[in-house]
């Protein structure tokens, strides 16, 4: 072999490949679409057979409702099928009408001609289109088709439903001495079936069946232990506890109902599928076992109900305050009523099995309906509370009517052949019942779990305030949540239930939740639920992410980078804002309402806004404003508009601020804008400090003034720079006025420094002998005499001048006497 | 405050037990109002279309016929935007 590849070689089998890549590459793709064409028009035609079987057979089984459900899933399924039938087009669609799009439209008369090759290749495309349209539409055609059938046997089985209830029986022929005869050949040969698949199972097939038993048991198992770790104290009530709490008692009663019920049914569900799954279950057995173990289930599920709610042995625990014999009476009577109706269901089964005389059906429906309304009346009559007295007192009368008339209601019913009815009502009691007595005790626990304080003194709060930070308060707040976390669980597990009970089937529940998720149209507004839900979710999302954003700059970000606490909140408050308006937004998109609607209303309403929300309006802008231009901060020392003091808060509205004397002063924000306001603190905390002190006249001003220099001079929290300067202010009515004037660093501290300076002027004058003067006055009297009284008279008279006696006269001699200032002027 | 969470509580429980529904919508382009013929479960309806408007339909999968013949058929979770009387999913 060459070591190298010659070159013409490849380029030899390069022009080769494409040549054979044009001759069956090309005609394989016009061959796709063909075959795709032609697969889908075959798969169309399929379903519309099938369809046409489909709806023959809704014909002739109209009667059936369990066959008529069948169809209807089948059917379903079917328009699936022509749905995705036609998807399959969507992408070659899409080429045709890109190629189309391409060519451009066709030209008109008088144009310039087309080239051939365009013009066919343009007929070609459309010709395929129109094609595929028409099996589209075919398709549309045929799930109109299936929704009508579907629409149909939705009416069949209502009026199947409505007959089966009015149906009325023959009872007298039902009431024969053959039937006990026939009964018993209907036990005898259940009893043969039964045996004879057990005997085949256990000698053949022993393997298979004891690992659907094992694997049963394990899964059953799971759900049991599983259940029991986590609601422990919850499923067995403790017997030494004297009063239990209603929440301990309730939820008590909920999960000793719950865990058990689950596990239970779990264990025959998972018995039953892997029976099915090792093919160990006959035809004539899986029915048999099915309504075997339904039934089983049931008579558990409202035995541990009633027991759970009645406590026979634990007057603890009990929920209805009942008499303990009047407990276990219930008790009995409540597992015996749902035991019968379970036997009639049973016994119903294995006679469609048999192919049972309709007589034997009548009578054992009969009889059984017949015992259920008795075994209601005797729950009406049983006498469960006691009065004043300790004597045993009935139901309330409201409660015990309405047992009595459904217990006469269904014997009444069924006394008169109606037995279907009978059946449905007995039947509807027991389990309807049972499922409502449960969904009530959940929705009574929800509301014990919201009770103040209940939850935090609970035992999943006692576990979970040994392994987080919570404490009491969010304790409560989560037993809210976990109060309407219960609710919503109750609601959406029981009310499908119910409905199911009832006689609606899962498509219609699916279908129902669908539509109320979807568009709801009032006029030509039309929203979702799910929607505005949507929109309502996302904007709490939105306002927790901005609340971790504030912090986070605010805490990482601006707190490391030195900015001063004003601007950190400037920032913060507007970050606040503008996450809130952008959370918004998003929110009311993502609930579908348009914007573009929005900005209708606001135009609309903007002239209103414009009157009625004048200052509202302004004293915002204000705000955004102040957060902006920042003349004060959050701290700042102002005064505006009569008030002086510190700010706290800038909100978009108003401005909070302290005075001095701790009063709150909420000041719009217009005012702040609009008029002057005053800053301490704007810049710096620098700012002077003066201080007024009056001398004697007489005292020495130089030494006044040098020793008020040194004073504030030696001040430590006086500034050097600017430095203290000490003002001759001025000749006062009784002194001669001084000024010290100093500089602050912070002009918070005035009030120290003046206390210091002046305790230090008061010593230091005191020890230079200087005086600070009282307000003084001089009285001349102009004409007349002033009689002078006391032994110094004769003095003053003879020293009497123009000049008299000042205030001053009694001072002791000692102290140098003021004197009369000279006239300034 | 408390009961706002309550709702709010509320709102997200029920929406993750609830699903999200999706609808297909429809944008026009054009400057007059547009025609959508759709069949969604059996029941055929008109749908108007006015210019540069937006409407939602379809929840669960419907077949569409377009201003210009063209049928196509939406899962409920496209857009088609209409112009010149065409319609193009995406």
């Amino acid at each position: 072999m060459p070591a190298q590849f010659p070159l013409w070689h490849v380029r030899f089998w390069l022009a080769l490949a494409v040549l054979l890549q044009l001759a069956f590459v090309a005609p394989a793709l016009a061959q796709g679409t063909e075959s795709l064409l032609d697969s889908q028009r075959k798969e169309i035609a399929n379903v519309e057979r099938m369809v046409d079987r489909l709806a023959r057979q809704v014909d002739e089984q109209a009667t059936e409702d369990g066959k008529l459900v069948e169809i209807r899933v089948e059917l379903e399924r079917l328009a699936r099928e022509v749905f995705n039938a036609s998807l399959a087009f969507r992408p070659r669609l899409s080429e045709i009408n890109g190629r189309l799009e391409q060519l451009g439209a066709a030209r008109g008369e008088g144009e310039p001609a087309e080239p051939e090759a365009v013009l066919s290749e343009r007929t070609r495309l459309l010709d395929e289109k129109a094609s595929f349209n028409v099996l589209i539409g075919e398709a549309e055609r045929l799930s109109v088709r299936i929704s009508g059938v579907i629409d149909h046997i939705a009416q069949l089985r209502r009026d199947l439903f409505a007959r089966t209830l009015s149906r009325r029986y023959d009872i007298s022929a039902a009431l024969n001495t053959d039937v006990a005869g026939e009964f018993a050949d209907e036990l005898l040969q259940v009893y043969r079936t039964v045996s004879s698949w057990l005997s085949f199972t256990v000698k053949y097939r022993l393997k298979p069946l004891m690992l659907a038993t094992f694997l049963a048991l394990v899964a059953a198992l799971c759900l049991l232990v599983g259940g029991r770790r986590l609601f422990g104290d919850f499923i067995k009530p403790d017997p030494t506890e004297e009063a239990p709490t209603y929440l301990g008692r309730l939820s008590v009663a909920l999960f000793s109902t719950l865990v058990p019920s689950a596990s239970f049914a779990m264990l025959l569900a998972s018995a039953y599928y892997f029976l099915d799954y090792f093919r160990l279950l006959r035809t004539d057995i899986a029915p048999l076992l099915f309504a075997f173990f339904t039934v089983i289930v049931l008579v558990f599920f409202v035995y541990r109900l009633a027991h759970a709610i009645l406590a026979p042995r634990m007057a603890n625990w009990r929920l209805l305050p009942v008499r303990s014999h009047a407990a276990g009476r219930l008790v009995a009577l409540a597992g015996l009523t749902a035991a019968v109706t379970g036997f009639d269901y049973f016994m119903d089964s294995v006679y469609v099995l048999f192919g049972s005389p309709l007589s034997l059906t009548v009578a054992t429906s009969l009889l059984a309906t017949m015992s259920v309304g008795l075994l209601i009346i005797l729950i009406g009559n049983v006498k469960p509370f006691s009065d004043d007295d300790g004597q045993p007192k009935s139901w309330p009368s409201k409660f015990r009517y309405l047992l009595f008339a459904l217990g006469v209601t269904i014997v009444v019913a069924a006394m008169l052949g109606y037995i279907g009815f009978a059946r449905f009502l007995s039947q509807q009691i027991v389990v309807t019942g049972a499922i409502l007595a449960t969904m009530y005790i959940g929705v009574l626990t929800a509301g014990a779990v919201a009770s103040e304080g209940a939850f935090a003194k609970s035992w999943l709060a006692r576990r979970l305030e040994r392994y987080s930070p919570f404490d009491e308060t969010t304790l409560d707040q989560l037993g809210l949540v976990a109060s309407m976390i219960i609710n919503v669980l109750v609601v959406l597990i029981g009310v499908p239930l119910i409905l199911l009970q009832w006689g609606f089937r899962w498509a219609d529940l699916t279908a129902w939740s669908y539509r109320l998720a979807g568009q709801i149209q009032i006029g030509s507004l039309s929203f979702s639920i799910v929607g505005i839900l949507t929109g309502i979710l996302v904007f709490v999302l939105g306002y927790f992410f901005t609340r971790w954003f504030q912090t986070w700059l605010d805490g990482s970000v601006m707190a490391r980078s030195r900015m001063d606490s004003g601007v950190r909140n400037s920032i913060r408050t507007g970050v606040g804002y503008v996450g809130l308006v952008i959370a918004g937004l998003i929110g009311v998109s993502a609930a579908g309402i348009n914007l573009s609607n929005l900005a209708l209303v606001a135009g609309a309403l903007s002239l209103g806004i414009g009157f009625g929300l004048q200052n509202i309006v302004s004293n915002f802008v204000s705000g955004l404003i102040l957060l902006a231009e920042r003349p004060f901060k959050a701290g700042d020392w102002i005064v505006a508009g009569g008030v002086s003091g510190t700010v706290r808060k800038i909100s978009v509205r108003a401005t909070e601020i302290e005075t001095f004397q701790r009063q709150t002063v909420i000041l719009p924000n217009s005012e702040l804008i609009n008029a002057a306001v005053g800053n301490w603190t704007h810049k710096n905390k620098l700012g002077r400090m003066e201080l007024a002190v009056g001398v004697a006249y007489g005292s020495d001003v130089r030494r006044v003034h040098q020793i008020l220099l040194e004073i504030a001079s030696e001040h430590p929290l006086v500034l050097k720079n600017p430095e203290p300067f000490v003002l001759f202010a001025g000749f006062g009515d009784s002194s001669l006025d001084f000024e010290i004037r100093v500089f602050l660093s912070d002009i918070l501290t005035q009030l120290k420094v003046q206390n210091d300076i002046r305790f230090a002027i008061v010593d230091a004058f005191a020890a230079e002998g200087i005086e600070i003067p009282f307000p003084q006055r001089d009285i001349h009297v102009r004409s007349g005499h002033l009689p002078v009284v006391g032994a110094a008279a004769p003095a003053a008279q003879e020293h009497s001048t123009p000049e008299t006696a000042t205030p001053g006269d009694a001072a002791p001699p000692g102290k140098p006497r003021r004197r009369r200032k000279a006239d300034p002027e | 405050m408390k009961p706002m969470k309550n709702v709010l509580l509320m709102t997200a429980a029920l929406l993750i037990s609830g699903g999200v529904a999706m609808a297909a919508s429809a944008v026009n382009r054009d400057s007059e109002p547009r025609t959508l013929v759709v069949t969604e479960g059996g029941s055929q309806s008109e749908l108007v279309v006015g210019p540069s408007e937006t409407v939602e339909f379809c929840n669960s999968g419907c077949f569409v016929t377009l201003p210009n013949g063209d049928r196509e058929v939406l899962t409920g979770s496209e857009t088609i935007e209409i112009s010149g009387g065409r319609g193009r999913i995406q």
